[in-house]
């Protein structure tokens, strides 16, 4: 799980281009949207496109967006729950 | 003199319900839909509904909106022999779905994308009907067909122009379908707009056209244009804002600039696109301008969006119902929203209808509202001509990096030929705002904000005036290598977004808090002056500041292929330029003036017809100092034979300025030849360098900036 955690961290630093913000602290626990980042709903959606590309998972309505991309860790576990790409 | 009174004379439509007038009209009172699964093109996945259009579209040669765009032209040009004086068309997709089918197969020849060109829908019209006025292209996304229709109105208001040939045309592409779908804002189920259930739109295709007439009362016209309003959200790229603000500030504009109250308005035709933010947002907006009993319905659940072309597709449908006496059902919807407090017309009503307003929003918070009605006799207000605009301030990007240090290298003599650093161009911007973006919104926000600096910051533009020859190239390959590689599966949301034509002018809409109009035009080598004139027109009303801009970029893929000038110059080049001007003629500064703009191929008396335009021989003499050539290199033989005619018809002994040469071949190097303008008629002098070492000052005197090659452009610079 906290591999997991450092492996979506580098993918959501580099897809949403977050390296060269001043602090480019992506908070595990913390709110992933809004946030001391700014991410929007386009952010989101990347993310929504690289959760389907790489762990073959589909994130198509709000009410689950909204609960997936929660946090970081919350967007690990159910990744990690649900995934048929992740060896366990 | 007053204004004059602007009369629908002839309309013409194709879109998924139908072909021509009669059959829209049989299929809007039957409340026939028409989205389907699409069937254009193959999909990784079960196709999903849209709206294809099923008339015969088998030119091999000719791009699909192309064939839209002239299939409802020839409807509307039908019975009028005569030229129209001005054409003005709204497109997004353009050549895109050739342009797909191409790059997919690794095709390098610049020949085969000749019609990708936004511009290119346009000029085929022109040629088609022999258009020697200005030829404009409005690239606003979904709104882009009505802003067409607004701009077109103000130029046939004052008189300068008789008939224009107005509309807008999209074809159904991958770009557009994929791209929808990964914002998750496709209805599975095809679009419901209004609907609780509902889940997204439906993308389609088709072409409004409308030839719009200022000669009187045509004997059967269909209806009049009564006034048209636009606005921006200035609040997101892509989804509008909450509460409605920019939408309900379009529909206010349009009741204010008909002169018709929002009692009068018998039919609100919505852009109701089926997404559950604009149907939210856009209802509340009518609710608070409109009583919540005046009927409206969106047709999208029928026909789907057709993205630009869908202002236009529904301006002639306003038209239909106040000839029909009818009010078009708001197919797809089942369980009406309680979240949205309005009256949807569910089955097609029969009814008298005298007013419609019909409204058009896009990305970038481009909003349109129109008013289309019967024709009826009234008091108009005075009209005037366009008159020159005066600059509080401008800045400019080339190779050689920001103003500045573009006008240290010209004064040495040496070129600014180049592409800026990433870094260099957003140096103001804070990384925050500008990490999800490539190189032409922080172009464009770079020179919004520099202009702006320049000025004292004293003065945020209230509209917004943004020309660009080939738009956000890095988004659309971006865009289109992420879908190509991943078989159509996974493209970037963000590319898409940033992809359209008018996504740079939203940014500086944001940027600048610019929540008046925001107009993006395109045309190649033209497009600054496009964007110019534009501004004129539009600027007048608009009271406060005007900011207009010219940009484009240099990519390393698609600019070879796209843009033929880029491609025979191996020095890459791109920049651009923003200038702050203000409509009001006691402001003091540099006047600019966007005198004259009309199609050159083929044409023997463009020459002569520009250097009438300019007032004679004698009154060039008497006012400009020097000439500030814009020759493409595509074009180099044809425009130096125009240049020399220029020279000769007028006797010219002005020095000339190539200033392609100084700033390298990007298609709106126009806007940086206009800011040097600006700056060498301040100055009463350019540069020696760039005049062949000879030393050129004229005092009092102004600049004159001419495009020559296919269009033949000019703008006046005088202090």
């Amino acid at each position: 799980m906290e591999q997991l955690i450092e492996e979506l961290k580098k993918k959501i630093i580099g897809i949403l281009d977050l390296a060269n913000l001043p602090s480019t602290q992506l908070e595990v626990d913390g709110p992933l949207v809004g946030g001391s980042l700014g991410l929007d709903s386009i952010d989101v959606l990347e993310m929504v496109i690289m959760v389907e590309k790489d762990y073959g998972l589909r994130v198509d309505n709000r009410e689950l967006g909204e609960k997936v991309f929660a946090s970081l860790r919350a967007l690990a576990a159910y990744i990690f729950e649900n995934s048929p790409k992740l060896k366990r | 003199m007053t204004s004059q009174r602007v009369f629908i004379a002839g309309a013409g439509i194709v879109s998924p319900i139908g072909c021509g007038i009669a059959a829209t009209a049989a299929a809007l009172a039957g409340g026939i839909g028409a989205l389907r699964p699409l069937t254009l093109f193959a999909t990784p996945t079960p196709p999903l509904p849209v709206g294809q259009v099923g008339c015969g579209l088998d030119d091999p040669d000719l791009p699909r909106t192309h064939q839209l765009a002239r299939i409802a032209a020839d409807q509307a040009m039908a019975g009028c022999a005569a030229a129209p004086d001005v054409i003005v068309v709204g497109t997004t997709t353009a050549g895109m779905h050739t342009t797909e089918r191409l790059l997919n197969a690794g095709t390098l020849d610049p020949q085969a994308y000749r019609r990708h060109a936004a511009g290119s829908v346009a000029e085929d019209l022109a040629a088609r009907y022999g258009c020697s006025g200005p030829v404009l292209t409005v690239s606003t996304a979904c709104s882009s067909g009505a802003v067409a229709i607004k701009i077109a109105l103000e130029m046939l208001r004052t008189g300068a122009a008789r008939r224009a040939l107005v509309g807008g045309a999209d074809s159904l592409c991958r770009l557009t379908y994929y791209g929808f779908n990964c914002l998750q804002l496709i209805d599975p189920q095809g679009a419901r707009p209004l609907d609780r259930e509902r889940r997204g739109m439906s993308v389609a295709e088709g072409a409004g056209m409308l030839l719009l007439t200022a000669d009187g009362e045509p004997d059967r016209a269909l209806a009049e244009v009564l006034g048209a309003g636009l606005s921006c959200d200035a609040y997101h790229p892509a989804a509008p804002h909450p509460e409605g603000d920019g939408a309900y500030a379009a529909m206010a504009a349009a009741l204010a600039d008909s002169g018709v109250s929002a009692r009068a308005i018998d039919y609100i035709n919505l852009h109701g696109t089926g997404t559950p933010d604009n149907d939210r947002a856009e209802a509340r907006a009518v609710a608070r301008l409109f009583d919540a009993r005046t009927p409206v319905s969106s047709i999208k659940g029928a026909t789907g969006h057709s993205l630009a072309a869908a202002g236009a597709i529904e301006a002639v449908v306003a038209a239909i119902c106040i000839r029909e006496g009818l009010v078009p059902a708001n197919t797809g919807l089942r369980l009406p929203d309680p979240e949205i407090s309005l009256a949807p017309v569910t089955e097609p009503r029969r009814t008298r209808v005298n007013t419609v307003l019909s409204n058009s929003f896009g990305f970038g918070g481009n909003n349109a509202a129109v008013v289309i009605g019967s024709p009826v006799e009234r008091e108009l207000p005075a009209s005037a001509p366009v008159a020159p605009l005066r600059v509080l301030a401008g800045a400019c990007v080339t190779g050689a990096g920001h103003t500045e240090k573009t006008l240290a290298r010209l004064h040495a003599g040496e070129p600014c030929k180049g592409v800026i650093p990433l870094e260099e161009l957003s140096r103001h911007q804070p990384a925050r705002l500008v990490r999800r973006l490539k190189f032409m919104p922080r172009l464009a926000m770079a020179l919004a904000d520099e202009a702006q600096r320049r000025s004292g910051a004293s003065h945020p533009p209230a509209a917004v005036f943004f020309g660009t020859g080939w738009g956000a190239l890095s988004e659309t390959h971006g865009f289109l290598n992420s879908l190509f590689e991943t078989g159509d599966r996974f493209p970037s949301p963000t590319d898409f977004v940033g992809s359209v034509h008018n996504a740079p002018a939203g940014q500086v809409a944001i940027q600048c808090g610019a929540t008046g109009a925001n107009v993006t035009l395109t045309g190649e080598d033209d497009a600054f002056e496009q964007a110019l004139l534009t501004a004129a027109y539009l600027g007048r009303g608009a009271g406060g500041r005007l900011l207009v801009l010219g940009a484009d970029e240099h990519h390393p893929v698609l600019s070879g292929l796209f843009d033929r000038s880029a491609a025979l110059d191996s020095a890459p080049a791109a920049g651009g330029a923003a200038l702050l001007l203000s409509a009001t003629a006691a402001d003091p500064g540099v006047a600019v003036f966007p005198a004259f703009t009309a199609p050159a191929a083929g044409r023997t008396d463009a020459i002569a017809e520009l250097v009438g335009r300019l007032g004679g021989a004698e009154r060039i003499h008497a006012r400009f100092g020097v000439l500030l050539a814009g020759i493409p290199a595509a074009h180099r033989r044809a425009g130096e034979a125009q240049l020399d005619a220029f020279r000769s018809a007028c006797g010219l002994t002005l020095p000339v300025v190539d200033y392609r040469r100084w700033v390298g071949e990007f298609a709106s190097a126009s806007a940086v030849a206009t800011f040097l303008a600006v700056d060498f008629a301040a100055a009463g002098a350019v540069p020696a360098a760039l005049c062949d070492g000879r030393p050129e000052s004229f005092p009092g005197k102004g600049c004159l900036v001419i495009g020559f090659g296919k269009t033949l452009t000019a703008i006046e610079v005088r202090p």
